[in-house]
């Protein structure tokens, strides 16, 4: 494991000791290093790994927005280095393959800076929970492989995910990670799947006016429907 | 001196703007007042716009609780500066619109009959009360209403599910695939699955093109296909020359002269901050059943200490709402199923009907009432935000998760109950002694509560469902919850209605079968106050038809002077 866990054990005031007991579960930093912080004094917040986030303002589209010409009122404040890791980790969630590009190829962390940086109660919720994950991984990353999540392999990166990302199997104290996985895959995949790419991807293909009547299924799902049903001892309605 | 109009109405919405055409096309002069601004569906309306390219991929916020391109301005389930409250142990929430058109502008589009049964409920059952009407006194506007509306729909000939007179009805669109699967099951389980009724044009009207099948129906419709008053019954109105309209017009009160007699309405004009009046030969009130009560209690004379055309001291109570739940599932065997455009009209094809008459009338079921089905069988809907819950459903992250992402997209389907609730004691609103909204207005305080009937009612769906999802091979997504925790909040399915309703006894009703007052005869209510009884059918065809009805009956007064 890592070592000068001294110095790397960065937590501000806001994540504060139960992420710290967290760490401490999973055994990965020296037990005499965190012990110190568990007592009664927490010590001034140091810099973070990834920088301070800008101050969220309070600046809202309102209840009478422009909907023909949407635009976003709100200023991003998330930091290159929490983007960067945001970026690795939407790629994790979804790479590219042969159908579609990766999540950051196509505008995800920038939505996702867009998303906790806006100032309705949900967005600041994830806020909270996005920007200790990213914090929290990045730690766990260079304290295990002595290396940024960023810059770290694929075998790496899945090894800290699969603490967290499957919430039956997760590791024991992780709960609030396993939280920002959840929240945070949410995130990349609602974003990922509305852009052009993504919905090309998953197959959407509507959105587009049809002259006369609505045709209903194709030949193909209207057969794979009978087949379904034929399955179920149904018959297709007349 | 003021200017006098034959009517004046409060509220552009689904009752106001039926009254202000009916109104103005018999020559009568109109004065519309609208708590909103003005609102241009045609230039306003965001068809097409996909939701990456709104604020927070258009995910509703306290701002736009129901998205961001969402047809509602200035509203939702608290608009800025005119709160309302809930009493200790209730919760009850008010979706509210200020613009022109109001909550027609973004409405499902459902539109149902109530049949036989529904207008005489007590007679039936000996529950809640009758109306002053039979479904054959209003058959005939429900026809003209649907023709100059514009549903589609199919006459199946069921027990209290009217059909509508020949030619009237839009030929329904095409049944989708999660549709087809459920009529299977239904067909076997000796369920009627049927066309749905909404308001959706599949043939033009006038200026209103057909659906073409393509961007939601809550975000308004610029081709005028799905109906809302902006886009129909309100330029048919201005076309006869007979129509004012003043927006942002708050009105707080009906004004009554010395003979007891409404001379107009008193409101604020929301840009000036001045208080106006409005003066007319008669008042018809349609600002929705909540702020129609609100008016009438806050309108206090010496002949009427306790409000307005509240002898009864009916205004305010009744207060009824549908009954909402909710249960989802996933279907295996519509993995990775061909994908088609499943767009349609951007709202149910097909839908259950109450079928369980003949059980209930024999007393088999622990519910007075009926309910219907809704689905959600889109599919294949355009994604937003939720598409990330499959994500949930599938667990996991990377290229495993693209290929799961697709094979389950398209594999669920929601089952939605809407039912009827039978008027109570426990609710009603009331005007709130703490509070005043930003202009001095005192506000609501709303009381809600729920009866074993509507409990039981969603525990029998609850139980249908579940054999519906059986069935299919469907596993249940919703988990397993009590009736309790599945019904819906008051007033969250936004079919408020019954707060001064139409009877047939001034002691126990405030309007008669025409919505007008028992005690004051030149003001009307046309709005969904005036419901006897909340038939499970959604309320604003029936809102418009009796406004028709309503009208016919003041302008004939009118016409006599006998006001």
């Amino acid at each position: 494991m890592s070592s000068g866990s001294d110095n790397r054990i960065r937590v501000d005031r806001r994540t504060t000791i139960k992420w710290l007991a967290a760490t401490m579960a999973v055994a990965h930093t020296g037990c005499a290093t965190t012990e110190k912080y568990l007592g009664d004094e927490i010590p001034p917040a140091p810099d973070k790994l990834l920088g301070s986030a800008g101050a969220p303002g309070n600046v809202r589209y309102g209840t009478d927005a422009d909907l023909v010409n949407p635009v976003v009122p709100w200023s991003r404040t998330m930091t290159e280095a929490q983007l960067r890791i945001a970026s690795s980790l939407c790629d994790v969630i979804v790479p590219e393959d042969g159908r579609s590009p990766a999540a950051s190829a196509v505008g995800v962390p920038d939505f996702i800076d867009e998303w906790v940086s806006a100032p309705y109660p949900q967005q600041r919720s994830d806020r909270e929970i996005i920007l200790a994950g990213l914090e929290w991984l990045e730690q766990q990353s260079q304290d295990r492989f002595g290396s940024s999540f960023a810059a770290a392999g694929v075998p790496q990166q899945a090894q800290l995910l699969d603490d967290i990302a499957y919430p039956a199997d997760a590791v024991p104290g992780l709960a609030e990670q396993v939280e920002f996985f959840e929240r945070f895959r949410y995130l990349t995949v609602g974003a990922f799947y509305t852009t052009e790419a993504g919905t090309n991807d998953i197959g959407y293909i509507g959105n587009v006016a049809i002259k006369g009547e609505y045709p209903g299924p194709s030949d193909e799902a209207l057969a794979h429907l009978a087949g379904v049903l034929e399955q179920l001892g149904l018959s297709l309605p007349a | 001196m003021q200017e006098q109009y034959d009517a004046v109405v409060v509220g552009s919405g689904a009752g106001g703007a039926m009254a202000a055409w009916v109104l103005a096309s018999k020559g009568l002069r109109v004065l519309m007042l609208e708590a909103g601004r003005h609102y241009d569906p045609y230039r306003e309306t965001p068809m097409f716009a996909v939701n990456r390219d709104a604020p927070l991929r258009g995910t509703g916020t306290p701002d736009k609780e129901f998205g961001y391109y969402d047809a509602t301005v200035d509203g939702g389930w608290e608009v800025p500066g005119e709160p309302y409250a809930s009493a200790p142990g209730s919760e009850f929430m008010w979706w509210r619109s200020r613009m022109l058109g109001g909550r027609t502008n973004h409405w499902a589009r459902n539109s149902f009959r109530m049949g036989p049964y529904d207008f005489k409920p007590r007679s039936r059952d000996g529950l809640g009360v009758d109306w002053p009407i039979e479904y054959e006194d209003l058959a005939p506007w429900y026809d003209r209403t649907e023709t100059v509306v514009g549903v589609y729909g199919r006459n199946d000939g069921l027990e209290n599910h009217p059909d509508s007179s020949p030619g009237v009805l839009h030929k329904p669109p095409a049944p989708r695939v999660g549709e087809l699967l459920i009529q299977a099951a239904c067909n076997e389980l000796k369920i009627p699955c049927i066309p749905a009724r909404r308001a959706v044009l599949t043939r033009p009207i006038d200026n209103r093109s057909a659906c073409f099948y393509a961007t939601g129906c809550g975000r308004g419709c610029a081709i005028g296909a799905a109906f809302q008053t902006t886009t129909s019954l309100i330029p048919m109105a201005l076309a006869t020359g007979k129509l004012t309209i003043v927006t942002d017009a708050m009105v707080y009160e009906v004004r009554l002269n010395d003979e007891g007699k409404a001379e107009g309405v008193g409101y604020v004009d929301k840009i000036t901050g001045k208080h106006e009046a409005a003066f007319g030969r008669s008042v018809v009130l349609a600002a929705s059943a909540g702020e129609t009560a609100r008016i009438l209690l806050n309108s206090k004379s010496e002949s009427f200490p306790d409000g307005a055309a509240n002898s009864s001291g009916q205004v305010g109570r009744n207060l009824m709402d549908t009954v909402g739940a909710a249960m989802g599932a996933q279907f295996p065997l519509l993995e990775n199923r061909p994908t088609y455009n499943e767009d349609g009209a951007m709202g149910m094809h097909m839908y259950i009907p109450f079928w369980l008459y003949k059980e209930q009338a024999r007393g088999e079921l622990d519910f007075a009432r009926g309910y219907h089905y809704e689905f959600g069988a889109d599919g294949r809907a355009e994604p937003g935000m939720g598409i990330a819950h499959i994500a949930g459903f599938a667990g996991g992250y990377g290229r495993k998760l693209k290929e799961d992402m697709r094979r389950y997209y398209g594999s669920f389907l929601d089952f939605v109950c809407r039912g009827e609730m039978i008027p109570n004691a426990g609710s009603r609103c009331e005007i709130d002694p703490d509070s005043k909204d930003r202009w001095g207005i005192p506000t609501l305080r709303f009381h809600f509560k729920w009866s074993d009937h509507e409990l039981n009612m969603v525990r029998h769906f609850q139980k249908a469902t579940k054999e519906i999802i059986e069935r299919l091979g469907g596993k249940l997504q919703s988990g397993d919850v009590s009736p309790e925790q599945a019904i819906s909040k008051g007033g969250q399915i936004i079919h408020e209605v019954g707060t001064t309703r139409m009877g047939d006894d001034s002691a126990t009703s405030v309007t008669n079968q025409y919505g007008q007052t028992w005690d004051v005869r030149n003001l009307f209510v046309a709005d969904g106050g005036v419901f006897a009884s909340k038939a499970h059918k959604n309320p604003t065809l029936t809102i418009m038809a009796l406004a028709w009805r309503s009208s016919d009956y003041l302008a004939e007064q009118l016409g006599k002077r006998s006001l």
